[in-house]
């Protein structure tokens, strides 16, 4: 009887043309145009590129600043830097052969014309420094003898920058975009559970009321109906994926086995999401699928889909977010899987899943468990 | 005696202030196809939801087969038929999956499912729609999908929810043949309708509800035995004077008559001859009428009699 009515149920989803579009159309048309967007822009402007930077010294210059430039531009390979005069310098921002000018004088000014990710870069470097020596000077004036245990700090933290920074994986900036794509295409699921828990109360529709009077376990009816819908989620999500990858040449690393694992279990939550919204009390169909739309897109949101660094915004403002919410989980194991070694985060990730599968499978249960209606 | 199918003790549904069941009792015997009649709202939906355990009640029992019907009598169930008032398909699946899909809920064994698939597409006259989206089948055919779906598993009790409701005329007469055919077959039909001429059609015992109430019960000629209309005679009079009126009221077994525009209603109450005796009395007065028509009691004429109101008035408004 299960295999059965999963078996029309996975037809009844393969012909739903509406959730078609929304499931596999819709996010193939998103991430083309995601790709369109700012596809080239990794090798553009995320490659890594030296900061051409003139310097100048003036009077009063500090020679710590002029090592840690020296530093940037041989060890890091961040900048490359032209030791200049001050008329020199404006002249190379003039023509462009510059993206900032450094002031090494009694405090360190930096000359830039546009807003951009490189004087970003240049910028942070100056407050960084500056930031430094203001501590250490605060430091040496009140508490010399915990100088050298702060410039050992300092040391550490440099150290464990560095240790992050080399894995054997590739890390693409724009891939969160894609990776929160492929969450938003997990749970449109939420569109399916919604008909597949109106369709099962007899309170709510007269399919409901029609099946909960025959004779099989409704039960199994439900699961059947659950299962062929996360399977057809699960479908959809992988040919999205397929379609980030192959055609729009994504990088989405080659853990494949954990990432469909991880979209089987994104779809279950988003179809139960839509089971648990379905059976809501009382309250119309389209009110139940807005419902699912805007808690689908809200999760989008802070996962990154719309803006790129939310995620770390909230993971700054707010971790408990991230924590509980289905996309920014995925947008992080898919972020794990392809910059970290270890599968730690990965897991982590995964164990957070599915304790929301459970939760929405347990609450969902507690509504839908009434076996007879005050009113149908 | 008779092995009871349904039997309906005490019932008592509220819904808030609203009483829906007002101590209900109804017995539904074997092999008769039993008439629900009422106007919207009289309760008949909510008796058969109680009947099928899809809804709670404050007190009473609903027994079917002889024991208590619950939630989880999977074995009761097997033996029931429903066609629900709004029709309960899929809009995704074919006539033949549909209704393949509903007899699955019911039998399992593959080759005597696709047996009863197919008797039922043949009972429903769907075979040239079993390819069809519902989508595609007109009300009539979409009704009849819908009964298709809910006899297909070939139930010892059928129970059929206002099934003609938005038919045409010829998918009724098929559905109301195709009901009949079924009794024939073995099964107990429980056919609730506001269509009075339906229920006088095709049912061997009819109750009536309002209210939630059953104001009587029994068979249509018990039912229209119970009223005190044997006869209805219609007449078009040109005109009466009100001493001539007085003098048909008080001819023997006339009880009650409207004058208004031009048609005289008389009712008689049984006997017989009366039409003659009315015609006598116009001849004798040199009264010219026109046209001269008798009716029989309907179930309508019951409703009003036991109730004070028009069963058809209340159905459609």
């Amino acid at each position: 009887m299960f295999f059965r009515a999963y078996g029309y149920g996975l037809k009844r989803c393969a012909r739903e043309k509406y959730l078609m579009f929304w499931n596999i159309l819709f996010p193939i048309i998103l991430g083309t145009l995601f790709k369109v967007s700012f596809g080239d822009m990794n090798e553009r402007e995320f490659m890594f590129q030296q900061i051409p930077v003139a310097y100048v010294e003036e009077e009063q210059s500090q020679q710590e600043f002029e090592t840690l430039l020296t530093e940037l531009e041989e060890e890091n390979q961040l900048v490359k830097v032209q030791k200049v005069s001050g008329e020199e310098a404006k002249k190379l921002l003039r023509e462009e052969e510059v993206k900032g000018i450094f002031w090494n004088g009694s405090s360190i000014t930096l000359t830039v014309t546009e807003e951009g990710m490189d004087t970003s870069i240049l910028k942070s470097i100056q407050e960084q420094y500056e930031k430094t020596v203001g501590a250490f000077s605060e430091i040496a004036a009140e508490h010399p003898e915990n100088l050298q245990m702060v410039a050992g700090n300092i040391a550490k933290q440099w150290n464990y920058l560095k240790e992050n920074s080399i894995t054997n994986r590739n890390m693409d900036m724009m891939s969160d975009y894609f990776y929160a794509l492929i969450a938003m295409n997990c749970l449109y699921g939420c569109f399916s559970g919604v008909n597949c828990a109106v369709a099962f109360k007899a309170n709510l529709s007269a399919l409901g009321a029609r099946r909960v009077v025959a004779s099989t376990n409704r039960f199994v009816i439900l699961l059947a109906d659950i299962c062929a819908k996360i399977t057809a989620q699960f479908f959809c999500t992988v040919f999205g994926a397929m379609y980030l990858k192959y055609a729009l040449k994504v990088n989405l690393g080659d853990e494949t086995v954990r990432i469909l694992l991880m979209i089987l279990i994104g779809s279950a939550i988003g179809v139960m999401t839509g089971v648990f919204v379905g059976s809501i009390g009382k309250i119309k169909e389209s009110v139940r699928e807005g419902l699912c739309i805007g808690v689908t897109m809200i999760e989008c949101f802070l996962a990154g889909l719309m803006a790129s660094g939310m995620y770390q915004l909230v993971e700054t403002y707010a971790p408990v977010i991230n924590r509980i919410n289905p996309a920014s989980l995925i947008v992080k194991a898919m972020y794990s899987l392809n910059i970290y070694d270890t599968y730690t985060r990965y897991n982590q990730c995964m164990l957070g899943l599915l304790a929301i599968t459970v939760i929405l499978c347990i609450g969902s249960y507690l509504m839908v468990r009434r076996e007879r209606y005050a009113s149908i | 005696m008779a092995e009871k199918v349904v039997e309906i003790e005490n019932l008592v549904k509220r819904y808030k202030e609203l009483v829906a069941l007002d101590h209900l009792n109804l017995t539904v015997e074997k092999g008769e196809i039993f008439g629900l009649l009422g106007p919207n709202g009289s309760g008949k939906t909510t008796a058969i939801s109680c009947i099928l355990a899809l809804l709670n009640f404050d007190k009473g029992s609903v027994k079917v087969f002889g024991e208590e019907i619950q939630p989880d009598s999977y074995r009761i169930k097997q033996q029931i038929g429903v066609v629900l008032q709004n029709v309960a398909v899929f809009e995704d699946l074919t006539v033949q999956e549909n209704i393949d899909y509903f007899c699955g809920l019911y039998i399992k064994d593959k080759t005597e499912r696709k047996k009863c698939v197919e008797e039922a597409i043949t009972f429903a006259g769907l075979e040239d729609f079993r390819k069809f989206l519902p989508k595609k089948l007109s009300g009539g055919l979409l009704r009849r999908l819908n009964i298709a779906c809910g006899i297909a598993h070939k139930p010892k009790l059928i129970i059929l929810d206002e099934p003609t409701v938005a038919v045409d005329p010829q998918s009724r007469n098929r559905i109301l043949e195709g009901i009949q055919k079924l009794n024939r077959e073995g099964a107990t039909i429980i056919y609730t309708s506001h269509y009075m001429e339906e229920v006088e059609q095709i049912c061997s015992r009819i109750a009536i509800l309002d209210k939630g109430r059953c104001v009587a019960s029994g068979t249509k000629e018990e039912l229209k035995a119970m009223i005190k209309t044997g006869e209805k005679i219609h007449m078009e009079v040109m005109e009466l004077t009100p001493e001539q009126l007085e003098e048909i009221q008080s001819l023997q077994h006339v009880y009650q008559l409207t004058y208004d525009k031009g048609m005289l209603e008389i009712r008689c109450s049984g006997g017989k001859h009366n039409l003659v005796r009315i015609l006598d009395y116009f001849q004798q007065k040199e009264i010219s009428f026109g046209r001269v028509y008798t009716e029989l009691p309907t179930l309508n004429d019951v409703f009003l009699e036991i109730t004070g109101k028009e069963l058809r008035d209340l159905a459609e408004g």
